[in-house]
């Protein structure tokens, strides 16, 4: 079992009576989320806009976003994959121990009023955050939150979502999905695509010393990798694109300007609900885009002579 | 300039039928003779127009959803290996867009149509279309389950509902409408499906099904769209559906419409234990109502993964299945549903699909009406149509491949009793010449003076699938692509868009409505046409005359 359900804001927006927030704090991340798609918004369907949604907030901590919240659920640290289970077998009416519950720091009310709500929904959506994705069993906890979400719909219609970090993040992924059938941590080494993040992903390469160049665009690696990548960036030729000069910047052999995206350049950012939207510039730049740079960089690798020699065209199956 | 010499000729769009007769290019295109270039002596070979694909999901937020969700998929499956003019990629249930471009091309498919485009990621559809090279392409936007324009139709504004609708294929940059289970997918946004076409949907109170199929296949052929309303009927997939699909096409009113994957909507019984075929029944109908046009959506058994507008249905499967499932509803216009699926010989539901799918493409009787399709990726993966072109010319074949079939299929099938075998003008016809017309591509699928050099020269062998798996040449726009099994060139191909007229104020008519609906700035919703890489724009048939052209 596994898989995803899901929708496009705008559906939040239009439908989702009930709202629950699982590890995530939009208020201080994520600023315009709640006013533009979220709670604050009327709708054909939700004419009284806030007061016909009900908002929960699951979390280790009170966050500012708490305040927004009808209902607050104090998670212990470390628990959120306990409470997920016991909550999909509550939902089925499986039996479970006081010492479960217990031990997620929730009460069995809490929990069962929050059921008797999620069930009573028209429309219900679970957004969850870093808190939850990039915690102790990261992927477990958001599988099982998208799991809980899909079984929903055997009571009420049911859809979870990802609050996707900085940037344009979600791009990157949707667009190596479609070249490569990967959204991170490919390799190419052998010619064609592939997956093993945890061995192909940045931060293991680096850690590893297994690349002799970085090429790196629109990231700052160099504030938030480990000590022993970001040695191993300072020692290879490192490439930076950037408009900012930034702590990879600074420790990279080369660092070329761009126009910033979206501001002096133009393209396309995808949504974190992989809803593309463009970016119109509203600036000139004397830079030139990412786009550009990385072009004639191809260009004049493509101009060299061939390197890769005879090899096979395709592989029937892959070892 | 390219002569092929010596060649024995399918061209069914000009009554040829296995002639020897040299054929000359130039600039792209076919032409009277050539002079000089490169020639090919296809002495015994068999040439055909090059394949065209009128119903596939190649490209967009769904198979990208698809691919998201099959990794242990691309892991054991075929590897495109980089090159100075290649891109790598992989193939296997939801290949990557150069691999898509390699393997059309590689079985000598030159013009594919991606049919299911949300106006709302239309820009996201179009990126992955532009890097999918060679071929070239089209595309359907989603129309039936639009909010806006149901309101319309509830209100019964029919006019305004019709300017709704061109302004939203130019919005989308498409060529066509398609129509996904009208008014379920609106319904399933509450968890609800439209099962009944005379029944109101969810969330109106006397619109309904049926209403929607009359009013936007009367509106595609008044907009003089050269591709009829191509419509994916309610309740797929659902035992006793051909009930369903015989009313749905009697509320055409005798306009044209062509009918996605047919297969799927051409069950008898009550339930999955009695489920039977009933394409002798649907073909018959079919064979006396000319308006109508349809694909397969022919099933191989196999592993592939279900992708469908249709959220209710993949609900349904998931149910099933036990397997995973993603689900993507889409504001105001639509949703997609994924999963997973094995279709296998001993199980009896799926050995009837994978019937009823040849049946329905032996008993109509005119290959100009009945094209091959998988609907890639759900009935199986398009690279799998040269084993249903073997199924299709050999009547042994495909009593070899009955054999297993579970012993409770007697009476719920007929294709034992069938003993057609197609021609080789007859598959010309539905892989090429056939889908082209329907599309209103008209000089595709043609080996005309001046139409395009689409061209597949396949060596004449007795293994069926091998010789369609395998051609010896396939020639795009002019360009030799594939020779001797090698990918030589990998141009860009086309995309094929129409603009139909609206009223110069059905913008300000719609924005208010959009803006009430929708969380992002009405200006950022439209594809620009600079988007849109190598575009040509096809003429709609004048808005008087209320047949196109055919
Ligand atoms: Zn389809």
């Amino acid at each position: 079992m596994g898989g995803k359900v899901t929708c496009t804001l705008g559906e939040v927006k239009n439908r989702a009576d009930f709202i629950v927030y699982w590890g995530g704090n939009p208020a201080e991340c994520h600023p315009r989320h709640f006013t533009k798609y979220t709670l604050m918004q009327k709708s054909k369907f939700l004419p009284r806009g806030r007061k016909d949604r009900t908002v929960v907030m699951v979390d280790i901590r009170e966050t500012k976003s708490v305040k927004a919240a009808d209902i607050f659920l104090q998670v212990r640290p470390g628990k959120d994959f306990e409470l997920m289970t016991i909550l999909r077998a509550m939902v089925k009416d499986q039996e479970v121990s006081d010492e479960q519950i217990a031990e997620t720091g929730l009460t069995r009310e809490q929990l069962t009023d929050l059921i008797a709500r999620m069930k009573g929904a028209r429309f219900g959506v679970m957004f969850f955050g870093m808190g939850l994705s990039m915690t102790r069993g990261k992927h477990m906890n958001s599988a099982a939150l998208l799991t809980l979400a899909a079984e929903m719909n055997a009571f009420t219609k049911f859809v979870a979502m990802p609050m996707r970090g900085h940037g344009n993040v979600t791009g990157a992924d949707v667009i190596m999905r479609w070249q490569t059938g990967y959204p991170f941590g490919i390799s190419f080494n052998r010619g064609y695509p592939r997956y093993n993040p945890g061995e192909f992903s940045t931060v293991d390469v680096l850690v590893r010393g297994d690349t002799d160049c970085a090429f790196i665009i629109g990231a700052d690696p160099g504030a938030t990798m480990p000590q022993p990548a970001i040695d191993h960036l300072a020692k290879i030729p490192t490439i930076v694109l950037d408009p900012h000069v930034t702590h990879t910047s600074r420790l990279a052999r080369v660092h070329i300007t761009t126009a910033p995206a979206g501001i002096a350049a133009p393209g396309t950012g995808y949504r974190m609900d992989e809803i593309p939207m463009p970016l119109r510039p509203a600036l000139e730049s004397p830079y030139p885009s990412d786009e550009e740079v990385v072009r004639r960089i191809k260009e004049a690798i493509a101009a060299k002579p061939d390197w890769m020699g005879q090899q096979p065209q395709m592989l029937l199956s892959q070892i | 300039m390219l002569r092929i010499i010596g060649g024995t000729v399918y061209d069914p769009a000009n009554g040829i039928n296995g002639q020897v007769k040299d054929l000359f290019i130039d600039g792209g295109k076919l032409v009277a003779s050539a002079a000089e270039g490169r020639t090919i002596d296809a002495t015994g070979m068999v040439i055909f127009p090059g394949g065209v694909d009128v119903h596939t999901h190649v490209a967009g937020g769904s198979i990208n959803f698809a691919r998201a969700m099959t990794p242990e998929d691309h892991r054991r499956t075929q590897a495109f290996i980089r090159s100075q003019t290649r891109r790598s990629g992989i193939g296997g249930m939801a290949p990557t867009t150069f691999a898509t471009g390699y393997l059309y091309a590689g079985m000598g498919w030159t013009t594919v149509n991606e049919a299911a485009v949300p106006v709302l990621s239309a820009r996201h559809t179009h990126e992955e279309l532009a890097d999918i090279p060679i071929v070239d392409k089209s595309c359907l936007v989603l129309m039936a389950n639009n909010e806006i324009m149901l309101d319309l139709l509830e209100e019964g504004e029919y006019e305004r509902a019709k300017q709704i609708v061109a302004w939203h294929i130019w919005a989308a940059k498409a060529y066509g409408v398609k129509a996904v289970n009208p008014g379920g997918v609106a319904a399933w946004k509450w968890g609800k499906n439209a099962s009944q076409l005379t029944d109101p949907i969810e969330g109106y109170a006397t619109l309904t099904p049926g209403s929607i199929v009359t009013h936007l296949a009367r509106i595609v052929a008044e907009l003089g769209i050269p591709h009829p309303l191509h419509l994916h009927c309610n309740n797929l997939g659902v035992p006793g559906n051909i009930s369903t699909t015989l009313e749905t096409v009697k509320h055409l009113d005798g306009a044209r419409a062509h009918l996605a994957h047919l297969q799927y909507h051409a069950y008898g019984g009550d339930d999955w234990d009695t489920m039977k075929s009933e394409a002798a029944q649907l073909a018959d109908y079919f064979n006396s109502h000319p308006n109508l046009t349809t694909d397969a959506g022919a099933v191989l058994f196999g592993d592939t993964v279900t992708i469908s507008a249709d959220g209710p249905w993949q609900h349904l499967l998931y149910k099933l299945t036990g397997r995973k499932w993603g689900n993507l509803d889409v504001e105001n216009e639509t949703g997609c549903g994924i999963v997973p699926y094995t279709y296998r010989p001993s199980n009896l539901v799926n050995a009837v699909q994978w019937a009823t799918g040849l049946e329905l493409l032996l008993l109509i009787d005119d290959p100009w009406r009945v094209f091959l399709s998988t609907d890639h990726p759900n009935g199986a993966c398009f690279w799998r149509y040269p084993e249903i072109i073997q199924l299709l010319m050999s009547a042994d074949f495909r009593k070899e491949c009955m054999a297993p079939l579970p012993t409770a299929i007697k009476n719920r099938i007929t294709l034992p009793e069938i003993d057609r075998e197609y021609t080789l003008y007859e598959i010309a016809t539905i892989i090429s010449a056939g889908p082209a017309r329907a599309l209103g591509l008209h000089h595709k699928g043609n080996l005309g003076e001046g139409m395009d050099a689409d061209i597949v020269i396949y060596n004449r062998e007795d293994d069926i699938a091998r010789m369609f798996g395998h051609p010896r040449y396939v020639i795009k726009g002019g360009e030799i692509v594939i020779e001797e099994g090698d990918i030589r060139e990998t141009p860009d191909g086309r995309e094929y868009l129409v603009k139909p007229f609206y009223e110069p104020d059905t913008e300000e008519f719609l924005r208010p409505r959009f803006e009430d609906r929708y969380c992002m700035s009405f200006e950022n919703y439209p594809v620009e046409m600079e988007r849109i890489e190598r575009s040509q724009i096809q003429a709609c048939a004048s808005p008087d005359s209320s047949d196109s052209p055919q």
